[in-house]
């Protein structure tokens, strides 16, 4: 999907540019760029709605501007998003990058960019009651999960049935997840295990809630092609960060397991070291961002020619990150 | 052990790992375990080394444990050859030396608990990573030999993502595909672990360990040296 993003004077992200993998967990410090970057996808979404300008000259040289690359087979043109300032955007242009540059293309990568999705799951709206129906895609803070559910049990079965078996497996305390209608809305419930106990909404934990929301987007037999993912390992248990791992893999990785859909392309933010410690055998998932002054930059720790040596003096991924010596960190503290 | 089932601690780096061990315990010791304390981890091989003693600790003082079983990757680290099994050699580039050490120190100086004077001890080293132990008979090309002689000619034979494509048929296996190949291969070698011990002396390693058992119960002082 996206292959490169290049920042050019847009908020902290003064020059600076990161290549993508089909999986992204972007780390560092606070007011470091991890949300700019997430920020950047979601304006490209917001911009491809509208017709392309024509309107090539750009006289404002310190106009913010963030220029996005993609993989074959829409690898012949550049889109550039220029704003008249930090905070608006709105000026989308397409630039051939070749003599075989289609820009035709266009119309089908716009097609997969207008499904990007942001999340920063928030567990008080997701535990309010939703109505039935509605749209049945994943709300931004997780608020119409339960109706996203229903629908997904209603259109699939089987992936909801899926969806059951991997979160009751992640959480065996529970038996069955109950979507309870009442009166035109929706609630959910889990089924405590050994017990004939129904644990409602608001006492289920957050991080359970999240992971949920997790597993709904994972099981959509249509999920979005870019999933950009704010503090991941928010509210989960150590443990349970490899099985969130494995959620966010199927969906990057859909062939390795059997789907035949399409990859979905995943940006995801952490300050877990837990987290990072999955990561050692691919390190090319993992997107440094580091903040000198004011400004703020991107690596990728499979850039970081030593990594191996590092690692055999010992320490986890996750050790070395918090140490310091991978960068991504805040500055003197 | 007066014919009782062994409790046994088993501490990896994995649920995968822990799940692969206990299967291949049993098929060493030829009978069922009793596991103390199911579902100690560590973070991986930093991990290992530090929280052991404490583990060890928690291990003699609150549980009945007779042993506690380990298995770690050995990475890129030194593998366990037969000259560091030499009474008083120690190889400070071996994980497996390392945890022998540090878990001998943690535990020498333990009173007498739960009828036992101390805990044994077994550790495995998988070369580089347990998934060329499940490989091992399938996979010609894969034995500690061959990583052994990649490292003196500075040409791996094979990496660990390499390992997991062809255990798992991904490199990026989910947990239940992981415990499934983990399983399947440790129960291959179970029922007859030679080939195992012949290509990995990592694992003999452990073998030699668990079979000491049976010759060096834990309450008499000859149990000593296996600690």
């Amino acid at each position: 999907m996206i292959a490169s993003v290049a920042f050019r004077n847009f908020k902290a992200l003064r020059s600076a540019r990161i290549e993508l993998a089909p999986f992204n967990l972007v780390i560092g410090p606070n007011g470091s760029g991890k949300t700019s970057l997430i920020q950047a996808v979601l304006r490209l979404r917001t911009l491809a709605r509208l017709p392309i300008s024509d309107t090539f000259a750009v006289t404002n040289l310190e106009a913010a501007q963030i220029a996005f690359r993609f993989n074959p087979p829409h690898n012949g043109f550049e889109a550039t998003l220029t704003c008249r300032d930090e905070e608006s955007c709105d000026l989308l242009q397409l630039t051939p990058l070749a003599a075989s540059g289609e820009l035709i293309d266009w119309a089908v990568l716009r097609t997969r960019l207008l499904t990007a999705r942001s999340y920063l799951l928030d567990s008080r709206a997701i535990i309010r009651p939703v109505q039935t129906g509605g749209s049945r895609e994943l709300a931004s803070d997780g608020s119409n999960l339960t109706a996203c559910l229903a629908g997904l049990r209603e259109i699939s079965p089987d992936a909801y049935a899926g969806l059951c078996a991997e979160l009751l497996q992640l959480f065996p305390e529970y038996a069955d997840l109950v979507l309870y209608a009442d009166r035109g809305t929706f609630s959910l419930r889990l089924a405590g295990g050994g017990a004939p106990v129904m644990v409602p909404a608001d006492e289920v934990s957050q991080g359970t809630l999240y992971v949920m929301a997790l597993l709904a987007l994972a099981h959509d037999p249509a999920p979005p092609a870019i999933i950009c993912l704010e503090e991941l390992d928010r509210g989960i248990h150590p443990r349970l960060l490899r099985g969130v791992r494995d959620v966010l893999y199927r969906l990057t990785h859909p062939a390795d397991y059997g789907h035949t859909r399409s990859p979905v392309q995943v940006i995801a933010t952490t300050h877990s070291p837990q987290l990072l410690d999955l990561f050692r055998d691919h390190p090319e998932e993992i997107v440094i961002a580091d903040k000198h002054g004011r400004a703020a930059t991107f690596a990728r720790l499979s850039d970081r020619t030593d990594l191996t040596e590092l690692l055999a003096e010992g320490g986890t991924l996750g050790d070395l990150w918090y140490s310091g010596i991978l960068g991504g960190v805040p500055e003197a503290t | 052990m007066n014919g009782r089932s062994l409790r046994l601690a088993l501490l990896g780096e994995s649920q995968v790992d822990e799940a692969a061990l206990a299967i291949l315990v049993e098929g060493i010791l030829g009978k069922p375990f009793n596991q103390v304390q199911p579902g100690l981890r560590a973070r991986g091989w930093p991990s290992v080394i530090q929280i052991l003693p404490a583990i060890a600790r928690h291990l003699h003082f609150n549980t009945d444990a007779d042993a506690l079983v380990m298995l770690v990757d050995a990475d890129d680290t030194e593998p366990h050859g037969s000259h560091h099994e030499r009474p008083g050699y120690f190889h400070p580039r071996c994980r497996l030396c390392q945890l022998r050490a540090v878990f001998r120190r943690a535990t020498r100086h333990l009173p007498l608990k739960h009828g036992r004077e101390r805990m044994l001890r077994a550790v495995g080293l998988a070369v580089p990573s347990a998934e060329a132990w499940y490989l091992c008979g399938n996979d010609d090309t894969v034995g500690e030999a061959a990583w052994v002689e990649g490292r003196v000619t500075g040409r791996a034979p094979y990496t660990r993502r390499e390992l997991k494509a062809r255990v798992y048929g991904t490199e990026r296996p989910n947990l239940a595909q992981a415990v499934a190949g983990a399983t399947l291969a440790a129960k291959r070698h179970a029922r007859d672990p030679r080939r195992l011990e012949h290509d990995f002396p990592g694992f003999a390693a452990l073998a030699t360990d668990l079979r000491s058992w049976e010759l060096k119960p834990a309450e008499t002082d000859s149990s000593r040296s296996a600690a």
